[in-house]
């Protein structure tokens, strides 16, 4: 028999197939997984937020707070601000944490509700605020967002990497500062719904404090004007600028809960 | 969005660029194999010929470097993940063998045969000291044998 050189009918080495399915294929498993991930951390946040204790908000919290209370804080005002929490916590506002406030320097003009029921006031509110009902406002807003547990909501899916963080290692550690990087306090987002109910938590304590809900509207007025003219950092309930929907809903509330408005009082003397 | 156009760009131009060049090649590797088939090239180390008749024996290689593209990389680098076969780099790794092979054959022009056929490969390139796949060596090497004329 004799042989004869030829090539193969087909090449084995090279498996016949589609590049372009192939990496559809694999770039959509991926992504698939990604976005399975990325939910069940959101119902994790979800599940995870009625379950951590106040304590552990405060252990939580150590680790996020250092990272905006960079600013100077103006001790006198905060103390004058912690007396008037302390009556409004005392009387109309029963929170599971013992908030407290703290006044930075700042030339924003916001309050935020940090995680462990600490307020922080940037000092250029205070300089807006006309009475002390505007204030008892802006603190019974925050208050409101501790009472709804909005302020762990706001930090997101990042949350559940904290607490992980935090729960097995303890507040000051590696990991829990690489988690604490991604999540900005003064970053917090809130959806409208919670901000209203917010409102609604803040002109109950308005009422409760004074008998009236005065000054609310004007803040709110005020704020608005803000708004479009002359600061370009005011984020105070910013996260929709739809005041005149606002305003119209503290409206609506009002009416609907009977209360009215009222003679102002003035803020403390020195403020 | 800056970012993702040019990801897109070097993925449309690696997979176009890719399988305009690996066509071509095989093309040209289909062409030479078939021009160089009666040149046998094999492992085998030691042959039952007369030796008086051996002319020359010397050895002949041919190498070769191919790149692999954005698009075949980043196929293999999502197989990474799921693990299983890299098709993406079997067609590149075939071409280079024989690519080798043929320009080792090339080499030995005139020669009844080339014996004791090594193959070896290696992957070269900046990323390859990243323990990933930059571009890869093939490398045949073998001794080509002269047949006097009788």
């Amino acid at each position: 028999m004799q042989f004869v050189p030829r090539q193969p009918d087909r090449n084995v080495n090279i498996t016949p197939t589609s590049a372009i399915r192939e990496f559809l294929v694999l770039a959509g498993g991926l992504m698939a997984i990604v976005l399975v991930l990325y939910l069940l951390l959101g119902f994790a946040v979800e599940l995870l937020i009625p379950r951590l204790s106040p304590r552990f908000e405060q252990v939580l919290a150590s680790s996020l707070l250092s990272k905006t209370m960079s600013g100077k804080i103006d001790a006198e005002k905060s103390q004058k601000l912690q007396s008037l929490l302390d009556r409004l916590q005392e009387h109309c506002a029963r929170l599971p944490y013992h908030c407290t406030v703290k006044v930075i320097d700042s030339p924003r003009v916001n309050a935020l509700a940090a995680p462990g029921g600490t307020i922080i006031v940037f000092s250029s509110l205070l300089d807006e605020l006309s009475s002390e009902n505007e204030l008892t406002f802006v603190l019974g807003h925050e208050m409101g967002h501790f009472f709804h547990r909005d302020h762990l909501r706001g930090l997101g899916r990042g949350l559940v990497f904290m607490a992980i963080s935090t729960a097995l290692f303890g507040p000051h550690n590696q990991a829990s500062r690489l988690a604490a990087r991604f999540l900005n306090l003064t970053e917090l987002r809130f959806s409208r719904q919670q901000e209203t109910a917010a409102d609604h938590f803040a002109l109950d304590v308005l009422h409760c404090t004074y008998g009236h809900v005065g000054g609310a509207l004007i803040f709110f007025k005020k704020l608005a004007s803000m708004h479009h003219s002359r600061y370009a950092g005011v984020s105070f309930f910013s996260s929709h600028p739809l005041f005149p929907e606002r305003m119209q809903d503290l409206q609506d509330y009002c009416r609907q809960q009977g209360f009215h408005n009222g003679r102002v009082t003035p803020l403390p003397e020195g403020w | 969005m800056g970012e993702l156009t040019v990801f897109l760009v070097l993925l449309a131009l690696g997979y176009g660029a890719g399988t305009l060049a690996e066509k071509h090649h095989y093309r040209s590797i289909n062409k030479r194999e078939e021009q160089l088939l009666h040149l046998p090239a094999v492992t085998i180390k030691k042959l039952d010929l007369d030796e008086t008749q051996i002319e020359r024996a010397v050895m002949v290689v041919g190498s070769v470097v191919i790149s692999v593209d954005y698009f075949k990389r980043l196929l293999a680098d999502l197989r990474n993940i799921f693990g299983g076969a890299v098709k993406s780099y079997e067609s590149l790794l075939d071409r280079a063998r024989r690519e080798a092979i043929l320009r080792m054959k090339e080499k030995a022009h005139g020669a009844a045969m080339i014996v004791n056929v090594r193959i070896e490969t290696s992957s070269i390139g900046k990323r390859a000291f990243k323990g990933k796949l930059g571009s890869v060596e093939v490398i045949a090497y073998g001794t080509a044998i002269s047949m006097k004329s009788s």
